[in-house]
């Protein structure tokens, strides 16, 4: 083995307890000191079992049966007395960003490694100040955890995995819920520390910044790698996706004199004094899809809970279906606006899929039929896993019984939260589809993104929050945000969740 | 209950200082049932906060302090009758049942001061907690020896509260979002609670194992830490140290005479 190897997979299969088939099969892959790679890959195909296969934690913490050798730095996992053995030399970012905040203030988490390392005390100021400051975390030093948005609690994970300073660095969707200025950061941090000798292996389902970056891009599918070389090659060889975002879509003309089925008129809303709405004025009609794009923070999540009265205003109205938003009954306003969590796992609890639709429905018509949860599973394509246990569907399936369960109501707004995150091309491409079908229906679409580029392909109209006001509100997206990769490729990237188009 | 960033004279003292101070509040709570010392010692608590501005970050525990003395009280009239009868729940002149459950001045004594009781240990606990980055405590508990697999434990409660309470919050909107309406009557509240119980629970089960492993990789478990913060006791300490002896000393003299 070349001393420049800092990872090493020969020949590595793994298949996890309790399961039959391999999640990982016969992956060989070496990560050089100073190199970046890149991993994606559908949804499902084995991206973060690799990740925790390199970083010997399915050896030391998982169980299962591992075959084949994993070596850091040369020296065989097994040979390693436990994971603090291993945190000496490597760091892993994962991809729960809430669950590695330990401590309850941001400068404390990023120091709590830096204290274990033995080293004097300005040296760890020094360190410190460093990674805060290149992460752009700095004014977040006295905020706890759980008072940080999704991206922010990201950025303080990875600082604290970066103040290790340890020789190879694992990172698993870092950037998945980064808008494009703080994943810019993130890129600029992890160039700096390959040119200074770190191997970085980097797991992501959406192909953008971090791939631009990246000496070598992998693709696994099925547990197997299909793929490997430089970024421009891959890409050049890879075929375009079954499924792309855009879709067929038909544009349906809007109708102009439709009455607008959400007003929102001055709306203000603020938190402990904080305005995280500072005015808004817009309306949404019958028939049409609207992206709310914004960076982390800029009052996305908190507008669209006006609309079913999760939120009430501090100022000015919200009218969903002539009922004012301010005053009726949250159970009376789900009857009109349905809302889709950006996580799924937030709202399954029931024991079988067909339960689980049935729940809303029923809150809502009490005694419904049959058919109608029938006809809501068949629009998502999941009739066939009607009987399944929901937490045992696959992250998009989840996501898509969770639109389910939405529509099955028959609202006539539907309101999104990041309905891409988390999903490859394919799935955020039937997704999107069945978006289209429900548009089509007269339903009127709502979705939030921070990821301008998913509003640019899927939507009617976008609208740009900045700090809680609205700076763009359009057809078209104005403004060039589509990172450095796009001139790499003459097609569509094969896995991103937020197609990229060249265009 | 979480570290609060603020500058107060509490925040200023060392760990250690405020740790005896918890430990010598919560060791006269527990040597009398007396409700005039128990008042005394809670108001001292709570007198401190005052001094200290952190009265308001107290006022907090209020409801549930005020739920526990109720919940207390009930127990204490149906299980004990000592002392002089007030009242009867049911009326004399009932038949049969007259007369079955009477409210004695000794059950509403214990009830008080176990009240109170817990209150001068919460107000004590939570100033603590409140005024100490929790790194500190880490370190502190460290030095004093304490494993560290009990350290990590105290610090991830402290952590995760209030992340299990947003993550409830989350999930309640979401089910509130599909019209959830929790039920009516004792089945009917129980039945209404598993919409948020079983995703609040398979959700913190998911985020155990990355918690673990986030532990183990910063090297928490490998025993040598250096501090990045020595703190060390001041003047504030051994005057707060001093007048902690004083009014021990003083209340233990009013217990004992």
């Amino acid at each position: 083995m070349s001393p420049e190897t800092a990872l090493s997979l020969k020949d590595v299969s793994y298949t996890y307890p309790g399961s039959e088939t391999p999640a990982l099969k016969r992956i060989n892959l070496t990560v050089a000191k100073g190199e970046i790679v890149f991993v994606t890959g559908p949804t499902g195909a084995g991206k973060t079992t690799l990740a925790l296969a390199a970083s010997g934690i399915l050896y030391h913490d998982y169980g299962g049966t591992l075959k084949g050798q994993v070596s850091i730095l040369g020296r065989n996992v097994r040979d390693y007395r436990d994971m603090s053995e291993i945190g000496r030399h490597l760091g892993v970012v994962f991809d729960d960003a809430d669950a590695q905040l330990i401590f309850t203030t941001v400068e404390e988490e990023v120091a709590s490694g830096l204290e274990n390392l033995g080293l004097s005390r300005d040296e760890m100021r020094r360190r410190l100040q460093e990674v805060m400051e290149s992460t752009g975390i700095t004014a977040l030093a006295d905020r706890a955890p759980h008072t940080l948005s999704g991206g922010q609690k990201q950025r303080v994970a990875i600082a604290a995995t970066l103040a290790l300073g340890t020789e190879i660095l694992i990172l698993d969707e870092p950037t998945a819920e980064l808008d494009t200025e703080a994943t810019a950061a993130v890129s600029t941090v992890l160039q700096r520390l390959a040119r200074e000798g770190t191997a970085v292996l980097v797991v992501e389902q959406k192909i953008g910044e971090l791939a631009a970056i990246a000496d070598r891009m992998i693709i696994i599918e099925d547990g197997t790698i299909v793929a490997d070389g430089t970024p421009g090659q891959v890409m050049r060889n890879e075929r375009a996706p079954s499924t792309p975002l855009t879709g067929n879509r038909r544009m349906i003309p809007r109708c102009s004199d439709a009455s607008p089925i959400i007003s929102v008129h001055g709306l203000v809303h603020r938190y402990d004094g904080i305005e995280a709405v500072a005015g808004i004025d817009f309306e949404v009609s019958p028939g049409e899809i609207v992206a709310v794009v914004g960076e982390n923070g800029s009052g996305k999540t908190t507008l669209i809970k006006h609309f079913n009265g999760l939120l009430r205003p501090t100022d000015g109205s919200v009218i969903v279906a002539g009922l004012d938003a301010a005053t009726t009954p949250i159970s009376e306003l789900a009857r009109h606006v349905g809302l889709v969590f950006q996580n799924p796992d937030t709202m399954l609890f029931a024991d079988t899929v067909e339960e689980e639709v049935a729940f809303g429905l029923e809150n809502i018509y009490p005694g419904a039929s049959g058919e109608r949860i029938e006809a809501a599973l068949h629009e998502v394509g999941l009739l066939h896993r009607r009987t399944v246990y929901p937490r045992s569907l696959s992250r998009g399936e989840r996501q898509r019984l969770a639109i389910a369960c939405v529509i099955a109501m028959k609202p006539d707004v539907i309101v999104l939260d990041e309905p891409t995150t988390g999903l490859d091309a394919r799935e955020s491409g039937r997704v999107m589809e069945i978006l289209e079908r429900l548009r089509e229906e007269g339903h009127a679409i709502v979705m939030v993104t921070h990821d301008m580029r998913v509003g640019a392909t899927c939507a009617d109209r976008i609208v740009r929050l900045k700090q809680g006001k609205i700076v763009q509100d359009g057809e078209t997206y104005q403004e060039d945000t589509c990172p450095r990769l796009c001139s790499m490729s003459p097609g569509r990237a094969p896995f991103t969740g937020s197609t990229l188009s060249p265009n | 209950m979480q570290y609060v960033t603020r500058e107060s004279a509490f925040h200023r003292l060392h760990p250690l200082t405020k740790l005896i101070f918890a430990i010598v509040v919560v060791a006269l709570a527990v040597l009398t049932a007396d409700t005039m010392m128990l008042t005394v010692l809670a108001a001292g608590v709570v007198a401190v906060a005052i001094a200290s501005g952190l009265a308001r970050d107290l006022l907090r525990q209020v409801p549930l302090l005020i739920s526990l003395a109720v919940s207390l009280l009930i127990l204490t009239v149906l299980t004990i009758r000592s002392g002089e009868t007030l009242c009867y729940l049911i009326p004399p002149s009932v038949p049969v049942i007259g007369g079955a459950l009477p409210v004695t001045v000794g059950a509403i004594d214990l009830a008080v001061a176990m009240s109170l009781r817990f209150a001068a240990m919460l107000f004590a606990f939570q100033l603590l907690v409140i005024s100490t980055q929790p790194r500190d405590l880490v370190h502190l508990l460290d030095r004093l020896r304490m494993p560290v697999d009990y350290t990590l434990m105290f610090l991830i409660a402290l952590r995760f509260i209030p992340s299990l309470q947003l993550e409830a919050k989350r999930i309640h909107e979401a089910q509130l979002a599909r019209a959830y309406n929790p039920g009516k009557g004792v089945a009917g509240k129980v039945r209404g609670l598993f919409p948020i119980i079983i995703p609040l629970v398979s959700n913190t089960l998911g985020k155990a194992t990355v918690l673990g492993l986030t532990i183990d990789l910063r090297g928490y478990r490998s025993g040598k830490r250096t501090p990045m913060r020595e703190l060390s006791p001041g003047r504030a300490d051994y005057a707060g140290i001093c007048c902690m002896g004083v009014a021990a000393v003083g209340y233990l003299a009013v217990l004992i005479l």
